[in-house]
């Protein structure tokens, strides 16, 4: 039986029905691991000893995915025991590794995920590809000279490639959506604070960034996030309330009026015009959502386009990397000199270092007031759809750590900057693989609804996912 | 039948419109006349506004909300109104005269609620002590003794509704700057969970998400209809609380059951007044008599000793941004003498601070919350605690003059028991359980799991009835 093929849901099927046990789900897992990583390089940790001995306790009588098999990104999501890198070569030399398991890495195991390792993401997560200098290039299942953007680059690599049906991501700017969107994937960015960074973390990126999966369909999206989404006791801030559980929201979406979705196609901010075929897979996507009866218009949010956000964004990240990266230091016991972090990095962590507290919290009020703005939007509308990125996914090496600070900035033109106004705002969004260039290259768009409204997200997911079969697609590099 | 409108709460006080015994007009000319009267004892209200008051009051458009006509005083920091003056208690945005451009979404909710806004009432500058006695407005007396003051930093809201002027008051919190007060003042103050009530549209956040708004009130079943009438998400507000099951109104008097209370007076860097513990004793008893299940524990954070300094830390970098704030709005830079010399202190202090030093704090802070609310039973099958007793000053309402350029170490005395419920986001209320041998009150603070007002609501309610404040009267009243 191909295994590899199957997403999570159906594979938990076959060990409730007796037909395999999670014991061989791991075993198949980290042999496709084996036999395929060295071409992607998605899994940078293995711990399968470990994986082996959990397999064995695992119950599935009492645990909806016992013995599937999951790959965390190396960044969050802790484990004890394990490394957490985030892409810098000071913890790889220092062979760092974490004392406690993060809630969320508990709520995936006490689910019944079996871990098999730590995907790679770029340095500190802050480039939309998947290339840190301390663990090299992750490449795309469907073309191995391009990547997979990023920041959860290694995860959606490892699900595109059918190493593991489901892996965690974090997205802070678009880490989960633009990288779901180069492999093919579905990727949901929940609402702030709808799963905990405890107990290591309150908040991360000042509440821009928020942990999730990315998945090959969407009823593993909905069944993995009613599994681990919740705040915990003493989160700082607590998530708007979801109507029910994401599996009940695709069984009912059936039922539902039609959606008012606005329709945008330029990138934000003034950035390129998207290419050709970016611009087809939101066609498509338009007219499959017409063809599911909701109401389409042109147009959204007139505040994406407030010229002032990227730069206030950037000083809020830049704070957080700066205080970050000392606190790393601490860690280690070693001050982590700005030498040791790759170009674009160093030059971020120096911005950061340079900020007062004063224009740290200016900025971060602008960017509430921002996001206060945007959302007024959804006061009459249901959705947004964009497109993820405004460029297929770019080749290896076209986007690397020594960009100057022009060419950084050249980024946010030709990506679009069409993700990071959901992680300010707190709105979940979600990329959904629709469309494959003629290169076969994966281009996904973009959906966004007001906070809490996950529900949506994944009703009309099901929706698309139902006209456009893409769960069956393959990568041509594949398990 | 207006004579006695001064003993009543909001609820009745809209209970007599609703039954046409009164119009709106009438109740508010009737708190116009007390504030006139009384207000030049107490010095609460600083910014009258009664002939808007009055046209809202007369204009067929005031809405038909369940406090239709209740007159209502906004302390004058955290809810603004267009086109009304916000002075935040600084001399220098007094001097430029300086108005709100916008509405509060709070001041929205009031006015669908039926309020007729008569007046803002004094606040310290910025709301950053626990007195209040701004030099640009002079200090709020305390209706109880008027050589003494009523907390702060909502002490002009507390004074105002303890002395009859209007039945209840906007305040704000973000350090006990609602439960502070109340406890001077004998009133009922419930700061709300993080996230209940929107700070939209003008700010997301105050002081790194310590700051929440509400009302000082004389009665319970106030300070929960309000709640219900001021609560849920603003457009965009960053962080949420989970909307009850059902209004808070309705846990009045409905049985809380047996709860498991802890009970902090003292540790090694709290000492303990004679009648706080003599509050939280009486406390202990009634608890014990309602047949809950009272004991000498309390959360092992509030051992800890650092939790001034980090919050002195981020308060002091808010204090700094606001300043340059003020100077944008008003299109002249705050100087060293345009600001209250406490002020200008934590601004400085605040301005020296990298955003790195700030983020460091807000962790430290995030990881104390954490802590904290381990104790409390927050989860189905959680084996913590309900409810943490704590008085809410430590000592009687001191008299007017001694804080004033007191230092740090006199003021964290006066005040040690609020603040960490502002850090982890808890729901904290005070109640006036207690009265001292002189005649003074001192307020009881009960505190809750993230989120149960209702559990706080349904407990006071039962202390309420089982040992009513309603009776008593303050020296000054009107």
């Amino acid at each position: 039986m191909d295994l590899a093929a199957l997403d999570a849901t159906a594979q938990s099927e076959l060990v409730r029905a007796g037909e395999c046990t999670p014991a061989e789900l791991v075993e198949a897992g980290i042999q496709r691991i084996e036999a395929l990583d060295p071409r992607i390089n998605a899994i940078i940790h293995r711990r399968f000893e470990r994986a082996r001995e959990e397999a064995a306790r695992r119950d599935p009588a009492r645990q909806p995915f016992a013995g599937v098999p999951l790959v965390v990104k190396d960044a969050s999501c802790q484990q004890a025991g394990e490394p957490h890198h985030q892409g810098m070569r000071a913890l790889r030399d220092a062979d760092f590794r974490e004392t406690r398991d993060a809630w969320l890495c508990e709520r995936f195991q006490a689910a019944g995920f079996v871990i098999l390792g730590r995907s790679n993401a770029p340095e500190l997560c802050t480039l939309p590809t998947t290339e840190p200098q301390a663990y090299g290039p992750t490449r795309n299942p469907w073309s191995l000279e391009h990547s997979t953007g990023g920041s959860s680059g290694g995860s959606a690599a490892a699900v595109a490639a059918g190493l593991v049906p489901v892996a965690h991501g974090g997205d802070g700017g678009g880490s989960i959506r633009m990288p779901a969107s180069c492999c093919g994937l579905v990727g949901l960015k929940p609402s702030r604070d709808r799963i905990t960074r405890g107990p290591h973390e309150g908040q991360s990126w000042a509440g821009l960034s928020t942990d999730g999966v990315m998945t090959r369909s969407v009823r593993d999206t909905a069944a993995v996030f009613d599994c681990v989404a919740g705040a915990r006791p003493g989160d700082p801030g607590h998530p708007p309330p979801l109507q029910g559980t994401l599996q009940k929201a695709i069984l009912d979406f059936p039922g539902h009026p039609p959606l008012r979705i606005g329709v945008r196609a330029e990138a934000f901010v003034g950035a390129d015009p998207p290419h050709p075929e970016t611009l087809r897979a939101l066609s498509i996507a338009q007219r499959a959502l017409d063809d599911c009866g909701h109401r389409l218009e042109e147009g959204g949010p007139s505040e994406v386009d407030d010229p002032e956000i990227p730069t206030l964004q950037g000083q809020v990240v830049a704070a957080c990397l700066a205080a970050s990266v000392a606190e790393w230091g601490a860690r280690i016991g070693r001050e982590i000199p700005l030498g040791e972090l790759e170009g674009i990095n160093a030059r971020t962590v120096e911005a950061g270092r340079a900020l007062s507290a004063a224009d740290y919290a200016k900025a971060l009020d602008e960017l509430h007031a921002y996001g206060r703005r945007v959302v007024a939007w959804w006061g009459d509308h249901d959705l947004l759809l964009t497109p993820t990125l405004t460029d297929p996914p770019p080749r290896l090496g076209e986007i690397h750590a020594d960009l100057s600070p022009e060419e950084a900035v050249g980024l946010r033109r030709r990506f679009g900057w069409l993700t990071p106004p959901w992680n300010i705002s707190g709105q979940p969004a979600i990329s959904l693989p629709v469309h494959w260039s003629p290169e076969g290259l994966p281009i996904g768009v973009q959906l966004v609804a007001a906070p809490g409204r996950e529900d949506l997200l994944v009703g009309v997911a099901a929706q698309l996912e139902a006209h456009f079969g893409w769960a069956e697609r393959r990568a041509p590099i594949q398990a | 039948m207006t004579s006695n409108l001064a003993e009543l709460d909001a609820t009745a006080q809209a209970e007599l419109v609703s039954q046409g015994e009164c119009s709106p007009t009438e109740l508010v000319e009737a708190a116009i006349e007390r504030i006139e009267r009384v207000n030049p004892l107490i010095n609460a209200v600083v910014v009258p506004l009664f002939e808007r008051a009055r046209a809202e009051a007369v204009d067929p458009a005031l809405p038909t909300g369940p406090f239709r006509g209740v007159p209502l005083l906004l302390k004058d920091l955290g809810c603004h109104l267009a086109g009304v003056p916000v002075y935040g208690g600084t001399r220098f945005l007094r001097e430029h005269d300086w108005h709100s451009p916008v509405d509060s979404f709070l001041a929205e909710r009031f006015r669908a609620a039926g309020f007729v806004v008569v007046g803002k009432a004094n606040t310290p500058e910025l709301g950053l002590s626990p007195t209040t006695e701004p030099e640009t407005f002079g200090p709020t007396r305390n209706p109880w003794d008027p050589t003494r003051i009523v907390g702060g930093s909502s002490g002009g809201s507390a004074a105002a509704v303890a002395a009859g002027l209007t039945p209840l008051a906007h305040a704000g919190d973000g350090g006990g700057s609602i439960r502070n007060p109340a406890g001077a003042c004998g009133l009922v103050g419930l700061k709300p969970t993080r996230g209940r009530t929107s700070m939209g549209p003008e700010i997301g956040e105050g002081w790194a998400g310590c700051t929440t708004e509400h009302v000082v009130t004389r009665s319970v079943r106030d300070a929960a209809a309000v709640l219900d009438c001021v609560s849920g998400p603003g457009t965009g507000d960053p962080y949420f609380a989970s909307p009850p099951a059902t209004p808070f109104l309705a846990e009045m008097g409905r049985d809380p059951g047996t709860l498991r209370v802890g009970c902090f007076t003292r540790n090694a860097h709290t000492p303990a007044h004679p009648e706080a513990s003599a509050a939280v004793e009486l406390t202990a008893k009634l608890l014990a008599e309602l047949g809950h299940r009272v004991e000498d524990a309390y959360p092992a954070a509030l051992d800890e000793a650092d939790l001034g300094e980090f919050t002195s830390t981020a308060v002091s970098a808010n204090v700094a941004h606001e300043l340059d704030g003020m100077s944008q709005r008003v299109g002249e830079t705050v100087a060293e003498g345009d600001v209250e010399p406490a002020t200008w202190a934590m601004a400085q202090h605040g301005w020296s601070l990298s955003a790195t030093d700030y983020l460091r704090t807000l962790d430290a802070l995030h990881a104390y919350g954490r802590r904290m609310r381990g104790w409390w039973r927050e989860l189905p099958g959680d084996t913590g605690y309900d409810i943490l007793v704590t008085p809410t000053m430590a000592e009687p309402a001191p008299p007017i003059g001694e804080l004033k350029g007191a230092s740090i170490e006199r003021i964290i005395r006066l005040v040690p028991y609020t603040m960490p419920y502002n850090v982890s986001g808890q729901p904290a209320i005070g109640l006036p359980l207690h009265w001292t041998q002189e005649g003074m009150p001192l307020g009881i603070q009960l505190v809750a799991g993230y989120g149960r007002e209702d559990l706080l609501i349904r407990l006071a309610s039962q202390l309420e009835a089982a040992h009513p404040w309603q009776d008593r009267r303050p020296a000054i009243h009107a």
